[in-house]
Order: C-alpha cells, then structure tokens, then sequence
C-alpha cells in the first residue's frame, strides 16, 4: 500500500517535472517559430508595387484569376480605391504578404500553410483542414475559404491566361502564392524571375502600367534590390506587427493625398 | 385487432413527448447535415470576415460546460473529497456528452471533414488549435474510459454481458490517475481555447493573455454550474434521479466564489481597456458595451449571467432553495454562452483596416442562417437526448448510490491509498 502511494506521488512529480521542463524548452528558444523554414534558399523574392503608376484596372485580378483558376467571388490578389492625389485616384492592390513572420503558418494546426525556404508562404490544398483559423489570423485579409464548389469554367480563361494550377476543392482555404509554379519552371528553364515575363507573377506580367515589380532581393543587381536601396518612402502594410511582409509599396509621389472611403476594384 | 393493441399498453406520457420533441429536433439537424455536406458552407451566413459563428460557439461552450468532470474528479480522485464521487460520475457523463458535441460542431464546421484526422497526423506543435485538438482527443479517451464502468454497472449490461460489464467495471481501479490525466489535459485546453484567440496579434480586443484565464476561469464556473442544474432538474423529473442536496448546495458555495474570481477577470478584461486607446480593441470594446453584442454583454453576461447568480449564490436563503438556485444555474450556464459568444464574435465583427494612414476599424455583422440554427438545435437536442437517457438507464443521477465499487473487495485496499495526503 505504501509503495502503492509512492507510485502516484512519483508519477505526478514525473508528470510535473516533464511539464516544467518541456515549457522551459519552450521559453529558452522564443524564436522557434513555425514559420521559420528548414533549409536554404539562395533566393528572397519580393513585390514592389508602385502606387503611383497604378490606375486600378484590375487587370492583374484577371490575369491571377486565369492563371491560378480563382472562381470570380475570389481574388487572391485584390484592388482598393484608398485615397485620392489631386483629381486622381490613388489604389492599393493587395496580393499575400508573404510574411517572414508569417501568421497563418504559426496557427495552422496541420501545417497545411507552410513557408518555402525562398520565403513564399505556400498552401498545401490536399493537407488543410478548412477550420480557417488561418483566416481569422492573416492581418491582411488575404485569405478566402471555398465556400461552395467551383465547378463552372472560369470566365477569366482563356482571355486573360491559362490555369497553371489545379484548381481547389470545396472547403479549404486558398490564397495567393506569388505564381509559385512560375517561378519554380522558369528557374528549372534558366530563366529570371522579375526580368522574363515566363518566370514572373502572372499579375506583375499583366500589369499595363508596370505598377508591379518582382525580384531577388538577395541579388544586389536586381530590379527590386536596387529600387528598395533607393526608395526611403517604401513601405509595407501594418509594419507594426512584426509579420516582415515581402510586398512593398512605393507611395504616390505628385499631388498630394488625401484618404477616401474604402472600395474594391471589381474587373 | 383491439385485443392485440392492447396487449402493449403503450401509454404516451410526457417522456415520450421529450424524446419525439428532441429526435425532432435531431432528424432537422441531420437534414441541415446533409445540406451542408452536399452544398458546402455557402449555405451557413458565415463569410471571409466572420468564419467562425454559432457552430463553433456552440463547440466552444460545450467545451467550458463540460469542466464539471475534470473538477469533480479530481475533487474525489485526488483532494479525496469522496463523498462528491455520485457527482463526479454525473460531471464524467455530462463531459463525454459535451465533448462529442463538440467534435459534432467541428465536423460540421471544418470544411473538409474527411481530413479531421490530419491533425493527429500532420503536427504543427505551434498551432494553439493543434494543441487543443490533441488535448480534446486524448481528454475524450480518458472520458471514455471514466465512462465505462458506469456503462458496465448498468442493470441491462451487467445481466446480458456479466464478463464484459466485470472487467469495464474494472476500469474504475484506474479513476486516480484518469483523473490526474483528465486534470492536466483539461487545464491545458480550456486555457488554450482562449489563448487560441488571445495569440492573434491582428485583433486587438482578442489579443491578451487575459482569454486563457478567463475561459479556464469561466469553465471553472460553468462546468459545475450545469452539473447542478442537470442533477436538480432530472430529480425533479425522473423517479431514477435521487439527489444529496447537501452536496449540490456545497458545490454551489464553490461556484459561487469561483464567480467571484471569473467576475474579476472579466472586469478587468474588459474595462481595464478604456484607459488607453488602441485601434481595434476600443472599437471591440464599443462593440460589447454600446453596439451589436451590447445587449449580451449587458444583460446576458454581466446582469443575468453575472450579478443575479452571484447574488442568489451568496445569499444563503436563496441558495437553500431548490428552485432559486436552479435558476442561479441556468443563468450562469447561459451567461457561459453568452460569454463565448461575444468573445468569438468581437474579434471577428470588427475589420481593421491594413492600410498605411492611421488604422481604422469597420465593423462587420453576422447572424446565424436557419440551417445553422436547425444543426445547432439538434446538436443540443442530442446532448439532452444522450442525458436523459443516461438518467433513465444509466443511474446518472444516483446519490444514494455510494462509490458502486469501493463496496467491493478489492477496493477495500485501494479505499487507504486513496485517502487524502494528510499523513505525510
């Protein structure tokens, strides 16, 4: 009977001891986060979008709906009237983050939302849940849930491009993946992604404007590199939260500007 | 023909209408089911911007009303407080129930429901919803097996399968350390499921580590809270259901003091907050206090679920009597509710913008639509279904039923060890 109480005492101990050390573990590395990738990338890609030259035609919705099969109530990048500069609209359009400290990624309880080691933020369609507590966390509103099936052709397709990916299922969560798939074929083809339209976001491809940039950022050559060095105005949404987003934006340079009442773009 | 009708003498009483009223309500929601396995979600008013909803209101305060089996047992098992065990056993039932109507709501709720299983498969040791899902699925298994011997000392079980209903009956040797297991998991996921919301960084009124003390303080309130009231109404009801009004009253001088913890926090968490603005938690705070969730807060949470229990609980007058206090339950029980569903909600109506001037709030609506009303109401409907049953032919509510097993032999043994602490 004795040994009988000391098994239960020790046994909570145990328990309690395993607890303790197992949170110390926890507290002793902060930055063991999820969205940190395992392995390297000798890439960082990053968007710049040039608030300035963009007219809000919504042209790059359409090309991101064609090329990534998007039904029409989704847009995985999106268009927002924000402001006004003289008697011109100034816009915000809106593709996925990307975030380095990416929120989605922390709270997925499957790792469906994971992080490339070249910094894209991927969704992996066959492994999510749909519980869309990723949503609920993304500060940029950039995710949308499947709702219902999309079964319809797309009425983007074929003016505006050809799907590259295979279109999602009812009840998970998509968002944009910088035309991951673009990206990775036209590296396997020797191709630059930013400078060869093949290798390139299909919305930065199709914007009239040039109002969207791709490129390295590690490589002090590119495009991008060498706008950010020289842009002090950049800046990127809700900075303040820590998330390190890998969209930029180069504010409207002419004019003046004064906020308007949010709306989106509808192409 | 009338010879033979009248050899069954079916009588309809008011049982029977209790059980046509529920299983009503439960064919509504299996039809509602299988709209929204066919449809999809588009058929729920849930949206991009408010993705959680009644549903999981509903799961979340299943959850927080199951807390009477964690507290109960482990006021038995481990602080040796023997004489609560017949409400242990009605907390462990009342638990397991509440639990499976919570994995109901998520099967309903998750847009792929074929893949529930992936979370136990594909780990994400950093996802608060990851945790909770391990802790509920495992805190369901210990249930089950706190579950079981009651199962086996029922009287239909014990005659058709004697061996079988011995050895579930068996399990009940183990109810010490079920309960150890069954408190740690406990503790565990009833904070979690706040910290799940209080983690979100991008919603301010959310984002405090006020949520997780608040939901494990307010399942601490409520999951006893509805223990008492299921056991007060079923002996109210049922000739099976016999109850110790001693116990019941001392478990409500707890709740009552446990509301005066919760009541603490909350104030605290939720008032505390004027005193500096930051955009998205003042608004959040607006929106409880002045807009959409006003009347909720106001009268379901803070004057019915709050004041007017606290007052009858500590009245002494009031809580000796029976029908007074079961109306103190059923007001915290519902300001419980009240509670998750402001809290889920809050975080979800206001919209913050993203842009780079000054950051402005939006706010958003939701109501539920019918079919998630009707899948609602039949996910409660069987919960009470699965209670009434239980009371009727599982002796749920028994308190003059002693620990069944400590008669036994075998336990005269185990009666020493398990003794409170108090000679070392």
């Amino acid at each position: 009977m004795a040994s009988d109480k000391l098994e239960r005492r020790d046994f909570l101990k145990i328990t309690a001891a395993a607890t303790v050390a197992g949170a110390a573990m926890r507290m002793a590395s902060p930055r063991a986060l999820a969205s940190s990738t395992e392995g390297s990338s000798p890439h960082k890609w990053v968007m710049i979008i040039d608030q300035e030259k963009c007219v809000g035609c919504g042209q790059c919705v359409l090309a991101c709906r064609a090329n990534n099969d998007v039904p029409p109530e989704i847009s995985w990048t999106r268009v927002l009237k924000v402001g006004k500069s003289g008697d011109r609209d100034v816009f915000l359009p809106r593709p996925c983050m990307h975030c380095d400290n990416a929120p989605c990624v922390e709270v997925c309880p499957v790792k469906a939302s994971y992080k490339r080691a070249d910094g894209i933020v991927m969704m992996d369609y066959d492994r999510c849940i749909g519980c869309r507590y990723c949503e609920v966390a993304c500060p940029y509103g950039a995710r949308a849930f499947n709702w219902k099936s999309f079964t319809e052709p797309n009425p983007a397709v074929p003016t505006w491009g050809e799907p590259g990916v295979e279109r999602r299922p009812r009840g998970v969560v998509e968002k944009c993946s910088f035309c991951y798939n673009r990206i990775d074929r036209g590296l396997e083809m020797g191709l630059v992604p930013g400078e060869d339209p093949n290798a390139t976001p299909a919305c930065v491809v199709a914007c009239p404007m040039g109002a969207r940039l791709f490129g390295d950022l590690n490589d002090p050559e590119s495009q991008v590199s060498k706008i950010l060095a020289n842009s002090p105005a950049a800046y990127r949404l809700r900075a303040d939260l820590g998330t390190e987003p890998r969209v930029y934006y180069l504010p409207i340079r002419s004019g003046g500007y004064s906020e308007v009442e949010l709306e989106e773009v509808t192409p | 023909m009338s010879t033979t009708l009248s050899r069954f003498k079916f009588r309809f009483t008011a049982f029977h209408l209790w059980l046509l009223f529920l299983s009503t309500l439960m064919v509504g929601g299996v039809v509602a089911g299988a709209i929204v396995f066919t449809q999809g979600l588009h058929v729920t008013n849930l949206n991009d911007l408010v993705p959680w909803g009644l549903w999981i209101t509903i799961d979340l305060s299943s959850i927080a009303l199951s807390a009477g089996a964690f507290l109960l047992c482990a006021a038995v098992y481990l602080l040796g407080l023997k004489k609560y065990q017949p409400l242990a056993r009605t907390a462990t039932f009342i638990g397991l129930i509440g639990y499976s109507m919570a994995v109901l709501c998520l099967m309903l709720d998750i847009g792929r429901p074929d893949r529930f299983w992936h979370a136990l498969v594909y780990w994400n040791p950093h996802s608060l919803l990851w945790e909770v899902t391990m802790c509920v699925t495992l805190y369901f298994s210990v249930l089950s097996l706190e579950t079981l011997p009651i199962l086996g000392s029922a009287d239909f079980f014990q005659t058709r399968w004697p061996n079988l209903a011995k050895k579930l009956q068996g399990i009940h040797r183990f109810a010490p350390y079920l309960a150890v297991a069954g408190l740690g998991l406990s503790m565990l996921h009833q904070s979690s499921l706040g910290a799940l919301y209080g983690i979100l960084k991008a919603k301010p009124i959310w984002y405090s580590p006020g949520l997780s003390v608040l939901f494990m303080a307010s399942a601490v309130v409520g999951g006893p809270a509805l223990t008492v009231l299921a056991s007060m109404l079923s002996a109210r009801i049922s000739p099976k259901a016999i109850i110790n009004d001693e116990l019941l009253e001392n478990v409500s001088k707890f709740i009552a003091w446990a509301m005066v913890v919760y009541l603490y926090f909350r104030f605290w968490d939720a008032l505390s907050v004027t005193y500096t603005y930051v955009p998205g938690r003042n608004e959040g705070l607006a929106m409880l206090t002045q807009n959409s969730l006003s009347f909720n807060f106001w009268v379901g949470e803070i004057f019915l679920g709050g004041v007017v229990p606290l007052i009858l609980l500590h009245t002494a007058r009031f809580r000796k009597h029976q029908i007074l206090r079961m109306v103190a339950m059923a007001l915290i029980v519902g300001g419980i509710v009240a509670y998750r569903w402001d809290t889920n909600l809050v975080g979800q109506l206001v919209v913050l913008s993203y842009l780079p001037q000054e950051i402005t709030a939006r706010y958003t609506s939701y109501f539920p639509s019918l079919i998630e009303f009707v899948a609602g109401a039949a996910i409660v409907a069987y919960g009470m279904l699965a209670f009434t049953l239980g009371v009727k032919y599982l002796n749920i509510v028994r308190h003059d039923l002693g620990d069944h097993h400590a008669e036994e032999a075998s336990h005269a043994e185990e009666e020493v060890v398990l003794a409170p602490a108090t000679g070392d």
